[in-house]
Order: C-alpha cells, then sequence, then structure tokens
C-alpha cells in the first residue's frame, strides 16, 4: 500500500516544489511508490487523510501557525523542504529590522493591513521529522528523503561544511578567487553546486551542527572583508538559527 | 633503442607527438597535469598543448584514479543479493607529470592497501597504470618535499621527465615506460653524459627551491610527536580556528580514509554501495549510533591526524606518512595545517621545556600479506526471531550457501540490510553451534531499527567473521573469570557457551552479569539455566531495580560482585565485556586484586564501515578495532590513550 | 440585463496555478454584494529585505521572489545594479541572458500548458491520472520540460535561483560545443512542441469564450520579442521608458 503524501506551502517562492516538477521523467517512478492526494500548485483535489505532509516555506505570520498545527495533527512524518522551511530562508533577512519599519517601507500608509511577525523555520511551530535543505533543494537530496522514508530509515544528511564537497570537486576554493564564501560553516550536501558554477556558498543550506564562526569570521576578514560584512554574510540565511 | 641504458633523450617536438599519439589510442584513458583557473589539476588531455609540466603544485593528487572520490563497488538486488564489481580495469591510465612526491605518496598507498588484506580495487588499478612523472620545476610556497627525501625519487615510476629546456630526459623505470617509449615515440636518442650531468644538477638545485624547512632533523618526528600527546593545551591552541572543514586530508596525497554508503533507486528493490572519501577531521567520523562521538573535540581529531600521520604508520610500516606537498597548508582557511611550523612549534616547545629528544626510534616491523578482501556480502536467512527486552531482539541467522560461519567466538560479523546500510554486530552464540548463528541486536539507528522490522525468512547480507576474536586454546586449563556489563554479554556468550561445549578444558567458571535494571536481562532463560549447573559460579546484579520490578539478587554496580568472589589472580583470566565507562572501575577492581595486566582480556567498539582495517573509523591511536581487535590483551592497550 | 438569480463562489486557494488566490463572490437576487479576489500569501518584504545590503547581493536576494521565474527577477535586479553602478556588459553576456530568458518561458509554459491547464481541458483533476490514461502525451511534456530546464543549466547554473547570473555578466559561460548541441536539441524538438501545439489546438474548443475589455501591458521592442530590452508599451496609452514603470502601476502604498 502506498503511503500518502501531500504538499502546502507558507511564506516561499515555489521553488522547491518546482523542484518536484523539475523531476521530469522520475516523478513517474516517484508515483509509483507513493499517492499524492493533496498539492494545490499542482491538483485540483485535497484531502486530509495524508501519511508524510512536505511544507516549504516559512511561518511569517501569528494565523498561519494554526494551519501548520493543523498539517501536524493530519500528518505521521512532517518533511521541511527548502530553506525558507528548514532554517527560515531569505525571509529572515527582514528580522533585522524594525517589523514595523520594514512594513511602511513596503506599504506606506497602508502598512496596518499586512500583518508579520518574525520569519521562522517551520520547526519553530511544529516537531518536524525531516529536512530537506538548500534554497532551492536538490532534486536529488528531495529524493533521498524521500527513498529513507520509505525505507523506514531516518534520512542521513551530512554534518560537514561545504568545503567537502568542494574538494571532492577539486574546486579552486572560492577565497582564491577574491570571493567571500561561507562555505566553511555551511551544511553541505548540494555538492557545492554554487562554487561548481563559479560563483561561491552563501549559506543558504544552513550551518553545520557546531560551526566555527569565529573562524569563519576572522577568515573573512583575513581576505579583506570588514567586521560589519563579515558578521553580514551570517545574516543572508542564519538569521533565525543565530538568534534563537 | 637500448633500453639497457636508462636515459633517453626526445626533442620537445617528438615527445608533444609521442603524447598525441598515446591520446589516440582509445585504449587508454590518458590525463596529465592542466592548468584549472589559476591553478591546476590533472584532468583528460584532449591534446598534448595542454599539458603543463611547469606547475607547481595540483589541486587534488592523483590519488583521485586509484581511490575515486565516489566509487561503486557492490550492487545489491533484493531479489538476488550482492554483487561486487569486477575490478578489472577497462582502461589503462596513462598519468603524465607526476611530481616525485605524489609518486612516493602512491608506494605508501601501495603498502597500506596491500598490508593484512588487499583492496582489489586499488590494486588493480595500479597495475594497469603507467606513471609518466616530472622532475619539480616550480615549487609551492608551502611545499617542504625536500625536507621528506621526496623532491627527487629514483623509483615508483614508469617515465620521468626532466626539462632540460629544448628537450626532455627520459628516464626509463620500467619495462612498461621502455614499451610504451618504443610503441609510441620516435627519435628517442641515447642520452650523453652531459645530459646526465644536466639532470643531476637540476636534482640538486631542487631542494633549494622551497624556504619551508624543519629546524631539526625530520628523523625525530616519531619520538618527539609522542612526548606530546597528553599536552593538550598545545594541541587545543593550534587547533582553535579549526573549521572542521576536513579540507587537509582531502587534497593530502596520503590520506585514504572513506566512508560507505548504500543508496537504493526509486524502485527500492535495487542499489548500490558507494564508498566515498572521508577524513578523521570531520566531526562525526568518530560518532556511533548512541550519540557517542569517541573523538569529539577539534582538537583530539587535530592531534589524531599528525599521530597518524608521524607516528602511528611510522610504527607500522616505517615511513612519516607525508610526503611535503604543501597542499593540507595551502588549502587551510585559518592556515593552522602548516605541518612545518607545527613541528617547528612543538621542537621550539621541546627545548624550551628541556625535553630531550636526541633519538629517532627505529619500529618495529612485520608487515603481512594476506588475502584479499571480498566487498560483497553473502546472503543470510533470519530463521529465528527472539524478542528479549523492549529493544533487544535476537536473530538467529543461516547463511544461504548453508556453510557454517565458522567464525572463532569474539569475532564480529558486518550485516547488511538492503537499502538501509551495514554495521558490526558480535557473533553471539558459540562456534560450536552448528547450522546457523546467533545476533542480539539493540535498536538504536537506522540499520538496527529496520533490522527489528524484519521477519523470519527475511533476508539480510553478511560479511565475515571478522576480527581477532578470543583465544580459546590458549585459556584452556585456566580459571575464567567472566565479567559482562549490560550489552557486553552479548559478545562475551561466545566464548562462554564454547567453554560450556568445551567444559572439561577449563578451570572454574565464574560469570559476573550485571545491568541497568531487572527488564534489561538478556538471554534469560540461559541465564536462569546456570543456577542448576554447579559446574559454573553465576552471580547477577543490577544497577537498580524499579519498584514495579522484582529482582531478589545482588543490587549495585558491576564492582560491587567483584569482591563477593574468591579467586586467585595468578591462575585466573578475567573476560571482561561492556560498556565503555564500565571497563575503567572494573579493571582497577582487578588490578586491586593482584591480576596480571595480561591475564585481563576485553572488547572494545567504535563506529566502523569497512570493518577490515582500511577506512580509518575504528581506528584507537594506531590500533584498528576491527582488525587488531575487537578483543584486545589488557597488556597491549594500556598504553593507547583512546582505548579505554 | 437583469437578473434574480443566486450565485455563491467560493474558492478556497486556486489550484494548479503558480502564486496563490482565494475567490469570493456572493451574488443575491441578481446583486453582487461581494466580489472578492483576495491574496492569502503572506507578504515578504523584499523591498526592505535589500536595504542596506551590498550591491553584490541583490540579485541573490530577488531572485528569491519567485522560484519559477527567477531569472527574470534576477535579470532585473542586475539591470538595475548595473545602470546604477555604471557596469556595461559584454555583447556575448546580452545574447546569452536573451537566451536565459527564452529558457525560462519554455520551461514555464510547459509547465503551465502541460501540468496546469492541459487536466482541465482534459476533465481530470491533475495531471497524474493523465500520466496512466495517456502515458504518451505526459512523455511528451516530460521530455520538453526537461530540454527547457536544461537548457536553464546550461545558460544559468539552474532555474530557480541561477548562480551563473552576476553583476557584469556570468560567473562561468557554456562552451561552444555544449551550445551547439543545446542548439541541436532544441531543432530536434519542434516535432514534440508540434504535437503539444495540436494537441491544444485540438481541445481548444473547451476553452470558455471568456473576453473583457483589459489593458494588456507589456515590453515592446521593434526590433526583437522583448523580454530583455524595450520600452513599457500599453495597449490603452503611450509608450514609456522602463524608468517610468511607476507610472504604469498602481500598487497599494505606492
Amino acid at each position: 500500500m502506498k503511503p500518502k503524501v501531500a504538499f502546502f506551502d507558507f511564506a516561499g517562492c515555489e521553488g522547491d516544489q518546482l523542484q518536484i516538477a523539475n523531476l521530469e521523467e522520475e516523478i513517474l517512478d516517484l508515483l509509483g511508490q507513493v499517492e499524492v492526494v493533496s498539492f494545490r500548485e499542482v491538483m485540483k483535489e485535497h484531502s486530509d487523510d495524508y501519511h508524510i505532509a512536505f511544507i516549504e516555506g516559512s511561518c511569517t505570520r501569528q494565523q498561519d501557525e494554526e494551519r501548520l498545527k493543523q498539517i501536524r495533527k493530519n500528518a505521521s512524518v512532517v518533511v521541511a523542504i527548502g530553506s525558507c522551511a528548514t532554517i527560515g530562508g531569505i525571509n529572515s533577512l527582514k528580522n533585522y529590522q524594525n517589523l514595523d519599519t520594514v512594513k511602511k517601507i513596503v506599504y506606506g500608509e497602508n502598512a496596518s493591513l499586512f500583518d508579520t511577525y518574525l520569519a521562522r523555520p517551520i520547526d519553530a511551530v511544529i516537531p518536524v521529522d525531516a529536512y530537506v535543505h538548500g534554497c532551492p533543494m536538490t532534486k536529488e537530496e528531495f529524493l533521498h528523503v524521500v527513498k529513507s522514508l520509505l525505507l523506514g530509515k531516518k534520512p542521513e544528511i551530512p554534518n560537514y561544511p561545504v568545503c567537502v564537497e568542494c574538494k571532492k570537486n577539486e574546486n579552486v576554493c572560492a577565497f582564491e578567487r577574491g570571493e567571500f564564501c561561507i562555505g566553511p560553516v555551511t551544511r553541505a550536501g548540494c555538492n557545492s553546486c554554487c562554487v561548481n558554477e563559479g560563483t561561491k556558498c552563501w549559506g543558504c543550506r544552513g550551518m553545520v551542527d557546531n560551526p566555527n564562526e569565529n573562524s569563519q569570521k576572522e577568515v573573512l576578514i583575513k581576505y579583506g572583508l570588514s567586521v560589519d560584512d563579515a558578521i553580514g554574510k551570517f545574516k543572508l540565511y542564519f538569521g533565525w538559527e543565530k538568534k534563537k | 633503442m637500448d633500453d639497457d641504458k636508462k636515459m633517453h633523450i626526445i626533442s620537445k617536438d617528438t615527445f608533444a607527438e609521442f603524447i598525441n599519439n598515446l591520446i589516440a589510442d582509445n585504449s587508454l584513458n590518458v590525463v596529465g597535469v592542466k592548468s584549472k583557473g589559476e591553478k591546476f589539476a590533472f584532468g583528460p588531455l584532449e591534446s598534448a598543448n595542454q599539458l603543463r609540466l611547469d606547475y607547481d603544485v595540483t589541486l587534488l593528487p592523483p590519488k583521485k584514479y586509484f581511490l575515486p572520490q565516489y566509487e561503486e563497488r557492490v550492487t545489491y538486488d533484493v531479489a538476488t543479493g550482492f554483487k561486487a564489481k569486477d575490478p578489472k580495469e577497462s582502461k589503462s591510465n596513462v598519468i603524465i607529470g607526476v611530481h616525485p612526491y605524489d609518486i612516493m605518496a602512491l608506494l605508501h598507498m601501495d603498502e597500506i592497501f596491500r598490508e593484512t588484506k588487499s583492496d582489489p580495487y586499488y590494486l588493480e588499478r595500479r597495475n594497469s597504470s603507467i606513471i609518466i612523472g616530472t622532475n619539480i620545476q616550480k615549487m609551492s610556497e608551502q611545499c617542504f618535499a625536500p625536507s621528506m627525501g621526496c623532491a627527487t625519487i629514483d623509483y615508483g615510476y614508469d617515465l620521468m621527465l626532466t626539462d632540460l629546456g629544448e628537450k626532455y630526459a627520459i628516464d626509463v623505470g620500467s619495462h612498461k615506460g621502455a614499451d610504451l617509449l618504443n610503441k609510441y615515440a620516435k627519435d628517442v636518442k641515447k642520452a650523453f653524459a652531459r645530459d646526465i650531468h644536466a639532470v643531476g644538477k637540476k636534482k640538486m638545485d631542487i631542494v633549494n627551491m622551497t624556504k619551508q624547512k624543519f629546524n631539526f632533523s625530520s628523523e625525530l618526528i616519531p619520538e618527539m610527536i609522542g612526548r606530546f600527546y597528553e599536552k593538550d593545551s598545545f594541541w587545543k591552541d593550534h587547533s582553535e580556528e579549526c573549521l572542521s572543514c576536513g579540507s587537509c586530508v582531502l587534497v593530502c596525497p596520503t590520506c585514504y580514509c572513506f566512508d560507505i554508503q548504500d543508496i537504493p533507486d526509486l524502485s527500492l528493490k535495487k542499489g548500490q554501495r558507494l564508498r566515498t572519501w572521508d577524513g578523521c577531521l570531520l566531526e562525526d567520523f568518530a560518532k556511533v549510533a548512541s550519540g557517542e562521538n569517541f573523538r569529539d573535540t577539534k582538537a583530539n581529531r587535530y592531534r589524531h591526524r599528525y599521530f597518524k600521520k608521524g607516528k602511528y604508520l611510522f610504527n607500522r610500516f616505517g615511513f612519516v606518512s607525508c610526503v611535503g606537498c604543501g597542499r593540507c597548508s595551502s588549502n587551510c582557511l585559518p592556515d593552522i595545517a602548516n605541518p612545518v611550523n607545527l613541528f617547528n612549534d612543538m621542537y621550539a616547545e621541546s627545548l624550551k621545556s628541556g625535553i630531550e629528544i636526541d633519538s629517532a626510534t627505529v619500529p618495529d616491523i612485520s608487515i603481512k600479506t594476506g588475502t584479499i578482501i571480498e566487498f560483497a556480502p553473502k546472503l543470510a536467512t533470519i530463521v529465528k526471531k527472539v524478542p528479549m527486552t523492549a529493544n533487544e531482539t535476537m536473530f538467529e541467522l543461516k547463511l544461504d550457501d548453508e556453510t557454517d560461519l565458522g567464525h572463532q567466538p569474539g569475532q564480529f560479523v558486518q550485516v547488511s540490510v538492503f537499502g538501509v546500510g551495514e554495521a558490526p554486530f558480535g557473533v553471539s552464540s558459540s562456534p560450536t553451534k552448528k547450522g546457523t548463528f546467533e545476533l542480539c541486536i539493540r535498536k538504536l539507528g537506522n540499520v538496527t531499527s529496520k533490522m527489528h522490522t524484519l521477519k523470519e525468512g527475511d533476508k539480510v547480507g553478511i560479511r565475515g567473521p571478522l576480527g581477532k576474536g578470543f583465544d580459546a586454546e590458549f585459556l584452556k586449563g585456566k580459571d575464567l573469570l567472566f565479567v559482562a556489563g549490560g550489552l557486553g554479554i552479548v559478545p562475551l556468550r561466545s566464548l562462554f557457551n564454547y567453554v560450556l561445549a568445551n567444559r572439561k578444558d577449563y578451570g572454574r567458571v565464574i560469570l559476573l552479569y550485571g545491568c541497568k535494571e531487572p527488564r534489561e536481562l538478556l538471554f534469560g532463560d540461559e541465564i536462569l539455566g546456570l543456577e542448576d549447573r554447579d559446574d559454573v559460579e553465576f552471580m547477577s546484579t543490577v544497577d537498580w531495580c524499579p519498584e514495579e520490578e522484582v529482582w531478589t539478587s545482588n543490587v549495585g554496580v558491576i564492582t560491587t560482585l567483584i569482591p563477593k568472589v574468591d579467586f586467585d589472580p595468578q591462575k585466573t583470566y578475567a573476560v571482561v565485556v561492556g560498556p565503555p565507562i564500565m571497563y575503567k572501575f572494573v579493571i582497577k577492581d582487578l588490578k586491586s586484586r593482584n591480576v596480571p595486566d595480561d591475564h585481563i582480556i576485553v572488547s572494545l567498539e567504535r563506529r566502523m564501515k569497512c570493518g577490515v582495517g582500511k577506512c580509518g573509523h575504528c581506528q584507537i591511536n594506531q590500533l584498528y578495532v576491527c582488525k587488531d581487535g575487537p578483543v584486545f590483551n589488557y597488556s597491549d592497550i594500556k598504553g593507547v590513550p583512546e582505548a579505554l | 440585463m437583469t437578473t434574480n438569480k443566486n450565485l455563491e463562489v467560493n474558492v478556497h486557494h486556486v489550484t494548479r496555478v503558480e502564486g496563490h488566490g482565494n475567490i469570493y463572490v456572493n451574488v443575491k437576487n441578481g446583486i453582487i454584494e461581494k466580489c472578492e479576489w483576495a491574496i492569502p500569501e503572506a507578504p515578504r518584504f523584499f523591498e526592505a529585505m535589500v536595504v542596506g545590503r551590498e550591491w553584490n547581493e541583490l540579485h541573490h536576494i530577488t531572485s528569491r521572489i519567485c522560484g519559477i521565474c527567477s531569472i527574470g527577477h534576477t535579470l532585473a535586479s542586475l539591470k538595475a545594479t548595473e545602470a546604477a553602478m555604471g557596469i556595461s556588459i559584454s555583447d556575448q553576456d546580452l545574447k546569452l541572458r536573451k537566451i536565459a530568458l527564452h529558457a525560462e518561458n519554455l520551461q514555464s509554459h510547459i509547465l503551465h500548458v502541460g501540468f496546469l491547464v492541459l487536466p482541465d481541458l482534459m476533465g481530470v483533476g491533475s495531471v497524474i491520472p493523465l500520466a496512466s490514461s495517456n502515458p504518451d502525451e505526459v512523455k511528451i511534456v516530460l521530455g520538453l520540460h526537461r530540454l527547457a530546464n536544461d537548457m536553464s543549466n546550461l545558460i544559468c547554473g539552474r532555474t530557480t535561483h541561477p548562480q551563473r547570473l552576476i553583476p557584469g555578466g556570468f560567473s562561468k559561460i557554456p562552451s561552444i560545443k555544449q551550445l551547439l548541441t543545446l542548439r541541436d536539441n532544441l531543432q530536434a524538438s519542434v516535432p514534440a512542441l508540434q504535437a503539444v501545439a495540436d494537441l491544444l489546438k485540438s481541445l481548444a474548443p473547451k476553452i470558455p469564450d471568456f473576453t473583457r475589455e483589459t489593458e494588456f501591458i507589456a515590453l515592446s521592442n521593434p526590433d526583437e520579442y522583448a523580454l530583455y530590452d524595450g520600452k513599457i508599451a500599453s495597449t490603452d496609452t503611450d509608450s514609456a521608458p522602463v524608468k517610468d514603470y511607476l507610472s504604469y502601476t498602481k500598487k497599494l502604498g505606492s
């Protein structure tokens, strides 16, 4: 009997759900293993009877907590997909500013029409069983997590920095190319995809369990960044992780 | 061409033709040093003009051709079991531009992968590859190969090139090299004396290309580092900035630790077992399913790397396993990985604290070569499954090929659960029990949890028996004091039941068994049966007894039983197996009863992956738990700091 | 025309669209009491998020506005940054950026047509049952979607949050060989594209016959199909340069 799965999204860009569509022909293989009972972007039907819930996007309003709690009640397994859901993502950039100011900048006099609070990953609201990190997540890691869950095992995700994958891929280190990379504190699992494409790691997968933040900061400064800018690198994606 | 004379001369144009001829041969995989951005890397050559023999150092050493970053070695199909990939290589690698220090590193790896149990994949690639080395023209700033004796090398290559301006000198190192020149090159001339002089002069100049030097004689390293094991502040200070990023070990030509992952495909019925690079500097390298991490600080991990290179491998093989390429140093972002700086600091501190290091150690080496490693597990069927406690279940297994496991008491097997992974378990039954063998498994991580969901009739993969077990022969005639703590009863039982099956060969048999609380007692029925025997003295204890449980025997930790037993320390051998915390206290009590060190036998556990002493995960200092153990004599490990 | 009709339409979370919306219509005795298009999506405040960040980070942040049209958002941001900083890009980079936008459109349109609209026209709730009832058509759609993604991957690194698009051009460019292979693949896909077009044409009668007076606004360029450069053109008013975009948009609060 195929387990029933459902997909939900909150405050995000829908990019992680798109990666599922990007499975292309493998979608058919996946459908051989699971039964999709709810996926707003792709299907009309909806059912509250699901075993595994995949959730994309952060929780950025008080009123969204209720929907999250309901999903948690319905599902035996909750999987956070994409950085917004797993660590707060780019949404957490606004957490460093005064939220009233933020609303005013965007909506001027109509600011009061819009609700918001500190952007947070969904595990700040409900317990989460598995994580697919990344902005966006990779379809490979998504499948890895799904296969693990189907086999009844806790998905193994790396607890080492992106440097490991960069070295395996024989990349010229981003620092050698004049870039300010925070791969050394960022959780691997993306196969160093951004450095492979000639840029650097921005930290979208969140930090490893015990990052040596101080050392990373010192490295950034040694290579020419000001102290403020070095600290600023940690704010792009680690906003919620660092504040909690 | 006369290949009795080993040095030849070839013009640069003719050399380019030679390379292009090699590239044109489709049975060869021709790779060489090319530029990569501002750096260099070995990669496939499409034409000779891509070759950059004037490079200083490549990003990754040529080890990637012998121990690839990712390698499928075994595939599985739930219907048919596990199959090992054929080690035969379809194409021979021709690797062009290898510097002497990287050639030396390969020679190190050869001994490591051949010793005791040989890795057929590595060896096949080495045998079928052709190494065309080149003498160093430019040295990177961090290179200290001259200090390690690796600036030049007279062995280990098929051909060695030296740039003499308009031409190359080619040193032929093997028949393979001579044949290669014969087949693909023309106009290769004999070298004259002046050419040989020129090459000699170039080689001499190479040692002066670097400023990186030790302030002492590098042969003192093993002796000196040995004095620094306990100097925690030294290691802590040097590793404070460590990012645990693994860069130093991943780019190192003599590092070879690896991880093994099982990757199912979407059908969940088939998959592969992948071998990939790992590193002891990474945080979870020595972490087991229970969450315990046997090397949990940056300082411990950082220290381990230097000890492995500078002492453990030296003691095992006679070489300091570093060739001075400088890659670790140049790839370390916080710049804490330069061995020259570290050892110079160490030497300075030795002088300051008056530590005398005036002699180099000479290790006592005996390298055994032996069997080829079997990577593909055999299939076994679960014939009986008996839950014993809430978390532990006994599995009785029978190999599908109907053979006996043939283990010694104390050995272990690696159990593969399709698609989930592989984990080591001590065999719990005595080898006198024929036809099947028993494992007692606690539900903790992925493999064990999945195992608990399997039913009688389901199949798993088995590799083994592995490791060094108890020497039941040697123990004949002795009095035996078995001390089992918690799950330690599981492997201990294999020896205990063996002794009972050959009771008359042994003296007194005393079993002390302790667990946390009554409901965690394992093998309850068998244990009860012991009470009826008058040739076995048995005592049990629990740490505490909760209200709702019944317990009429001793309450207290296992050491509370030891004073209740009378034994002759000279005639008695203690076999102790239990959780890490237990050893310290039990051994202390035994020592206070005058039990000699070599009368105490223990069984240790660590994180294991390959089970055959290659991947590095189970290392305690210089020992491999999977190969030198898991059974150890206390006298052999009491000086090993990471052991107990 | 008057009517005494009663009507209640309550669509909670419109399905099979990119983006979110609720529709609520309440008609009593022919009188519209309520007609609402509500956006339940939580605002993320990108315009405030970028305040204080460095010029070379903005494209990375704004790309996250949308996962499907990331390339468009990234390029719009890069154009703004490059204009502000006086950075010019090469002709080659301009061409590559335009190809990137075509790749994005191809992917998005295939997704829209094949996954989101086709089920409606074929009377099913999603593409999932079509995988069993019309496997050949679904395979063609999947193959085209794959091609569009391969194209994005080659030019930009990936479709969603394209890494290669940076201020001043590209962090990495494809080789000539790779581009030629892409061209061959695109040319070879024309029959498949034709098949999808034919399928749609055959289902066209099912599309509701509904039009209403609407002002359409788009980028317009006399020399090419405008995706990257052009003026803002309108069906109702005169065109205007892009920097005057605010005069064409009306948003709460601006």
